[in-house]
């Protein structure tokens, strides 16, 4: 298939379940809002070295977060309800309760999410314990939120967060001329995706430059480079999947709430690239899988084109 | 669902126990049969059509018991409930909402002592006054009100809230002697004068005032400032409620006493003038 004479190739993104949750931290200016969602979203790139991926989802008005103070959304996921407990707690009892004027709240309504529930996670119940006695617990609502008094006043977190299965390692591969094509489409697709809800891109800038096989030469290594799409080892790599045109491939992972959220993000950075075209040196389109076996989610590139190229013409 | 309406016809000289007047129970009966439904009556019994003109109507809503008249007489109502919704055009008796889980309850006019007692969830309405241990505790048991939306939109009398445990209690105007007395935690709203040892023993919780009482109890302390997120979420879940409390303003810090130092002290009393 070609869009815009971008070969799409007939391939499949192939996907995971996941547990995530939103928290929504907010702060006395939208500054130590993003300084707090920074921080706490750092080192959060991938779960086999992190623990979690994690991503600031979108900003938020004063008008959309329930103490009516700016706020930012954030998405954590873990490949289990244990391990994203345990990051919730560690990232939010390093990164948010340290962060001036900040307060945190669990992100997703039970009532309206279309991902299905899952067990919620501690919040506040494990980090009121810094609150050394002085701490009070308030319900207001159906909501409890523990008040801990720190220096600039108090600490307010909802008790616990909702969590949901959903779907991790959605991956759109950018196979370009060069490195400042490459970048340029990258860049393009990630900020065509960040305006969709439920998605983050968790990588630095969204994008990634080492993609990973299963498995290496060393015993020890569960991963290794992807050797079949590294322009220096076109000559080399008997799997190689480049040809001499391509100077550069740079990948995007996608993790979403729910299958749909990660297709549509795909589907976006599909369109954001194709509309750049061969002309701006974008050469194809690829994705990543292990044959099919490891991953339940398998996304398609030519069906999700389809409403690219439906759009277009 | 169905609609049943009880219209007063003979006022009882003697009290009479409505604990099975219960919305989802009466849909499931004609209203023949509700006529004959005996209820307690002190040491006697009565039948509901002995007192009521019983009328049912079937329509789209949810169960709901509609009392037309002045029930001062009638205890319990509302005990136990858990879905549905009654009204009463008129004032209760005592133990009004005694226990109640879930549902609307709406009295027009007063209720009497015990008011929404021990109360667990719904949404619990007075027009008029309540009397003495509104969302409070039967006396010997340790905990008063734990959920539920209480509101009065006249005044309580003594002892409001004692032992409430959580939950939401509004009063619009005045409350009596020992308001929020031995408070496990919960929040209490009162518009207008307090009697005599507010918050008495109160351990945590939070009692929030329109108007300054006439002298802060001894054992209650400053309680400094900075609790600006948490006084923004209370006013947000006030907004819907009845004036003043909806009308508290997130950027206005009250004034803040912690107390009761005499016990765990954890409690607080908010004190927001215009």
């Amino acid at each position: 298939m070609q869009i815009n004479e971008t070969l799409i190739d007939d391939t499949f993104a192939e996907a995971f379940p996941m547990k995530a949750t939103r928290l929504i931290i907010t702060a006395h200016t939208p500054v130590w809002a993003q300084h707090a969602a920074q921080s706490l979203t750092g080192f959060a790139t991938s779960v086999i070295g992190c623990g979690c991926e994690a991503g600031i989802e979108r900003v938020l008005t004063a008008d959309e977060t329930p103490d009516g103070r700016p706020g930012i959304a954030v998405l954590m996921f873990a490949v289990s309800t244990k391990e994203l407990a345990k990051q919730v707690e560690r990232r939010v009892g390093q990164c948010v309760l340290t962060c001036p004027t900040t307060a945190v709240f669990s992100g997703i309504d039970p009532a309206t999410s279309r991902a299905p529930l899952s067990d919620n996670a501690p919040l506040g119940s494990g980090l009121r314990f810094f609150g050394d006695g002085w701490q009070i617990s308030k319900m207001i609502g159906d909501t409890r939120y523990w008040r801990v008094p720190v220096m600039d006043g108090e600490f307010v977190c909802e008790e616990s967060t909702v969590t949901v299965k959903a779907v991790g390692g959605g991956n759109l591969l950018f196979l370009a001329r060069d490195t400042d094509s490459a970048l340029h489409v990258a860049e393009t697709a990630v900020a065509a995706m960040r305006r969709l809800p439920n998605v983050i891109m968790p990588f630095p800038g969204g994008v990634v430059r080492s993609g990973s096989k299963v498995g290496s030469k060393y015993a020890a290594a569960p991963a290794s480079t992807n050797d079949a799409f590294c322009p220096t080892l076109t000559g080399l790599s008997r799997k190689s999947e480049l040809d001499a045109d391509v100077g550069c491939v740079l990948e995007i992972v996608i993790d979403g709430l729910t299958d749909a959220d990660v297709g549509a993000a795909m589907t976006a950075g599909i369109a954001a690239a194709v509309e750049l075209g061969r002309a701006a040196g974008v050469l194809r389109i690829s994705a990543g899988n292990y044959g099919g076996k490891l991953g339940p989610y398998h996304f398609h590139l030519h069906q999700l084109a389809a409403d690219v190229a439906g759009r277009r013409a | 669902m169905t609609t049943i309406t009880l219209r007063v016809r003979n006022a009882p000289g003697f009290r009479i126990n409505a604990d099975r007047l219960l919305p989802a129970a009466l849909a499931a009966l004609s209203a023949d049969e509700i006529g004959y439904l005996v209820l307690p009556a002190s040491n006697e019994s009565c039948a509901v059509g002995d007192v009521f003109d019983v009328s049912r109507s079937d329509d789209e809503t949810d169960p709901a018991l509609v009392i037309e008249g002045d029930v001062h007489w009638l205890d319990r109502l509302g005990a136990k409930m858990t879905q549905g919704c009654i009204d009463v055009h008129g004032s209760a008796g005592d133990y009004t909402g005694f226990r109640m889980a879930g549902g609307m309850l709406r009295i027009d006019g007063d209720a009497g002592h015990f008011t929404g007692c021990q109360m667990k969830g719904g949404r619990l309405t007075l027009g008029g006054n309540a009397g003495d241990f509104t969302a409070g505790a039967l006396p010997g048991d340790m905990e008063g009100m734990t959920g539920g939306t209480l509101t009065v939109h006249g005044n309580a009398g003594a002892r409001l809230a004692d032992r409430m445990r959580r939950g939401l209690v509004l009063v619009g105007g005045d409350a009596g002697e020992c308001a929020a007395s031995r408070l496990v935690a919960g929040t209490i709203g009162i518009a207008g004068k307090t009697g005599a040892n507010l918050g008495y023993g109160m351990r945590r919780g939070t009692v929030l005032l329109a108007q300054a009482p006439e002298r802060i109890p001894p054992t209650f302390t400053d309680g400094g400032r900075g609790f600006d997120v948490f006084w923004r979420l209370l006013t947000r879940s006030l907004a819907t409620e009845l004036a003043p409390f909806s009308g508290f303003r997130a950027d206005t810090l009250p004034r803040r006493y912690a107390g009761d130092l005499a016990v765990d002290g954890r409690g607080e009393v908010l004190i927001v003038e215009s």
